[in-house]
């Protein structure tokens, strides 16, 4: 008897190629990566800054950036508007239409919105003598209202008058009343109409 | 199955796209950075390295000080801090004032703020709140300063004033902002300790300025003479009673001495846009007005912590 000859197997026939299967992207793994692009996308919005090269963290934008500068010594308008009340409105009135025999108005008129070297000077030194505001003539005598000012409570309140109650002039720095208290010296004398326009 | 063109243009674009994200996206968004004014002076930053330093970066280079010691200063937020630092000439109107924008401020505490300037009133992250607070202030006739502080953990440490920003290594090639702490963060060491002589010994012998220190010493960027009848001026001078190489003076070479100018160069200290800080508020004095006599209450209080630079003579 012969022993039994092992029959080998028959090699697997490689019936075709694998295919990627037919069937659709289960839609549940659609919604939930549409879900994380979504969420990507506003957690970028919100924390990317859009590649701006100023901001790193911990500034998520350049409005959050810019909200930690420090502050550039502005003129305080608030500071101003107290100021002139407690100082000006007396006699110019706190709407600044001054008063009849009084003061002359500041709302429109020339002088407040006009050179500011020679707006500067009047409360420096006072104002003495016949002026023509708004076609009116005022002979007065202002003392020197605003020499204990700072310069930048001086400012302060010149750009209140410069840009209140309809007027519409540049503000004044504390930079421009430290020119002109320089200039100015150590001259106490009332200014005279005449003095003022020599000023340019 | 011929998937090959289809996995080479994948790879491809999965290596493009990294090279994108990690290389070009980062020059075009910093590569062409310009040295920019520091906040509130016109004077740029950052100035270039010393010729010194900058061959002392390369030592550092060489040396593998990246390896262990990062130069990035990290933040993770900014406080505002609202200082009154001048009570103005009507302090009832400025108590009132501070008395309605402040209602929780105890009373007691409010008095002790004005009589002890500059004080601080309001500490808070969001700009509007302190911005309403100042203008309150100011209208009544105060003077408050606004305070920028980072806060952080390595600001804690003491390692900078700010976080580190690109324009900082805008100098240096190549840009060694370091990946590991196993020593301290380098970003600001020149400010820190700007004693030459201190940055010289540490290098020969770390231990010998700071005891239990890990680093390596760099005995080989020295020279050891034995101490002759004359002490070369150049010689290293060691805090007493540590001298490592007792009978011997020791010379810093050339490279040592640069890397030690590349140390002292290294301070990222200048406010910036990106980065902005502002230093504690000292009482200011109107420019008009006259000095505040010392011993007022009006006079700035030395910042915490440090020394007054010129000390009251009390005789």
């Amino acid at each position: 008897m012969s022993p039994d000859r092992v029959q080998p197997l028959p090699l697997p026939v490689e019936s075709s190629e694998p295919k990627v299967a037919e069937d659709a992207v289960p839609i549940v793994l659609v919604v939930v990566f549409l879900i994380l692009f979504f969420c990507g996308l506003v957690y970028f919005d919100q924390r990317g800054a859009w590649f701006k090269p100023e901001v790193y963290v911990p500034y998520a934008s350049i409005t959050e950036l810019q909200a930690f500068q420090p502050p550039t010594g502005g003129i305080n308008l608030e500071r101003g508007k107290a100021l002139y009340e407690s100082i000006c409105g007396l006699c110019h009135n706190n709407d600044g239409t001054g008063k009849p025999n009084q003061a002359p108005p500041f709302a429109g008129s020339e002088w407040a919105l006009g050179n500011p070297n020679r707006m500067i000077r009047i409360p420096l030194n006072g104002l003495n003598g016949s002026i023509k505001v708004k076609d009116t003539d005022w002979a007065l005598s202002m003392p020197a209202m605003g020499a204990a000012l700072s310069d930048e409570d001086l400012s302060a309140v010149l750009s209140y008058i410069r840009t209140s109650w309809g007027n519409k002039a540049t503000p004044i720095t504390s930079d421009m009343v430290k020119a002109v208290r320089g200039a100015v010296g150590t001259r106490t004398q009332m200014w005279t109409v005449e003095q003022l326009n020599a000023v340019q | 199955m011929n998937y090959g063109p289809l996995l080479f243009l994948a790879a491809f674009a999965a290596m493009s796209a990294s090279w994108f994200g990690f290389v070009i996206g980062p020059q075009a968004q910093l590569g062409r950075q310009q040295p920019a004014a520091m906040l509130g002076s016109p004077v740029t930053y950052p100035a270039n390295r010393s010729g010194e330093a900058r061959q002392g970066l390369q030592i550092y280079r060489a040396n593998g000080c990246v390896e262990c010691h990062s130069q990035q200063v990290r933040q993770t937020g900014t406080k505002l801090i609202v200082q009154l630092v001048e009570l103005g000439t009507n302090q009832p109107a400025l108590a009132a004032t501070l008395k309605r924008e402040l209602p929780s401020l105890p009373e007691a505490e409010l008095t002790r703020a004005m009589e002890k300037l500059p004080a601080a009133l309001l500490t808070t992250s969001a700009r509007p709140d302190a911005d309403v607070l100042m203008k309150a202030i100011a209208a009544a006739g105060g003077k408050c300063s606004l305070q920028i502080v980072p806060v952080g953990p390595d600001l804690e440490r003491g390692w900078g004033k700010r976080r580190t920003v690109a324009g900082d290594f805008l100098y240096d090639s190549p840009v060694l902002p370091g990946y590991q702490r196993m020593g301290p963060d380098l970003a600001n060491v020149g400010a820190r300790n700007p004693d030459l002589n201190w940055q010289l010994c540490h290098l020969f012998w770390p231990r010998s300025e700071v005891a239990g220190s890990g680093m390596p010493a760099c005995e080989f960027l020295f020279e050891k003479l034995p101490l002759g009848a004359v002490r070369s001026p150049d010689a290293l001078v060691f805090p007493a009673g540590t001298d490592p190489v007792p009978g011997f003076q020791v010379i810093p070479t050339p490279a040592a001495r640069s890397l030690a100018a590349y140390l002292l160069s290294l301070r990222a200290d200048a406010p910036l846009f990106e980065a902005p800080f502002s230093a504690p508020a000292v009482a200011a004095t109107s420019t008009n007005a006259p000095a505040v006599a010392p011993g007022s209450t009006n006079a700035p209080a030395p910042a915490a912590g440090t020394p007054p630079a010129n000390p009251p003579k009390t005789s």
